[in-house]
């Protein structure tokens, strides 16, 4: 016998078994419960929540402004017309350039 | 292998798993049953993942020995795989029809060997992948089986 027929010989065997099997009851293929599948309400609902949270927080009244400066009050001494030191009092909004009036008083150094 | 191609696939290849697993647990259809549903939990709760080189049968198969054999230790039914005893057995019974019953007394390797083959129609590099052994040694349980089952058909033949 060729060891093909030989071959032949073990594959009718099989063959013959395969078909006796089946008779054999296989169980039924599993129901597979697909997972679940992400709740996009909860990302929504939290991006929702946000932005509704800054969305209210924007309509507070913003802090007060710092309180624009007042004016600007300059007191000086100055000698008057009767060679009396009287003060002088001056009101300004602006001090962009000032110069003390007894800045000639100052040594350099 | 997406999910869906995944069970797709599962379900096309249930019935021949099922006699696979059934032949590992040593024609224990009930023992085949719990193995089965092991299988298709470890491959779908991810414990089980296929490699993008491997083949889908062979996966599988490997799968289901493995959980098998598992299920046989548990169940104090095992015997060592790697035992490879020549026994001389018994005359077969006369009965042509007790198919399963010459595979089953074929040594452990050697029933593996000719079922993957003859009956589950892999290739020996196949079946080697499967049962994770060296190809060679995989042709030495085939020639050994494939010998001794042609022993005991002939002999049922003239029997008869």
């Amino acid at each position: 016998m060729t060891r093909h027929e030989e071959d032949q010989e073990i594959q009718h065997f099989f063959l013959a078994m395969k078909e006796r099997d089946q008779r054999i009851p296989a169980p039924e293929f599993p129901a597979i419960k697909k997972s679940k599948t992400i709740n996009w309400w909860i990302p929504v609902g939290i991006a929702a929540s946000l932005v509704a949270g800054f969305f209210f927080l924007g309509e507070k009244e913003s802090p007060p402004l710092p309180a624009p400066m007042g004016e600007v009050v300059i007191i000086t001494l100055e000698e008057g017309p009767d060679q009396e030191m009287q003060f002088n009092i001056e009101h300004t909004n602006e001090m962009d350039i000032w110069e003390s009036p007894t800045a000639s008083l100052l040594t350099e150094y | 292998m997406n999910r869906t191609q995944l069970e797709s696939f599962l379900r096309d290849h249930h019935r021949e798993a099922f006699l696979w697993a059934r032949q590992c647990c040593g024609f224990d259809g009930e023992l085949a049953k719990d193995v089965i549903q092991q299988v298709y939990l470890k491959i779908l709760e991810g414990k089980a993942r296929l490699k993008h080189d491997s083949n889908c049968k062979t996966w599988l198969f490997t799968i289901i020995r493995f959980t098998a054999i598992d299920e046989l230790r548990k169940s104090g039914k095992s015997e060592r795989l790697d035992s490879e005893v020549e026994v001389v057995w018994a005359e077969p019974e006369a009965d042509p029809e007790t198919y399963e019953a010459l595979v089953r007394r074929l040594p452990t390797r050697q029933q593996e060997g000719m079922l993957m083959v003859f009956y589950h129609e892999m290739t020996l590099e196949q079946t080697a992948e499967v049962l994770k052994l060296q190809i060679g040694t995989v042709r030495t349980h085939y020639g050994r089986g494939k010998k001794k089952l042609r022993e005991w058909i002939e002999k049922i033949r003239v029997t008869q």
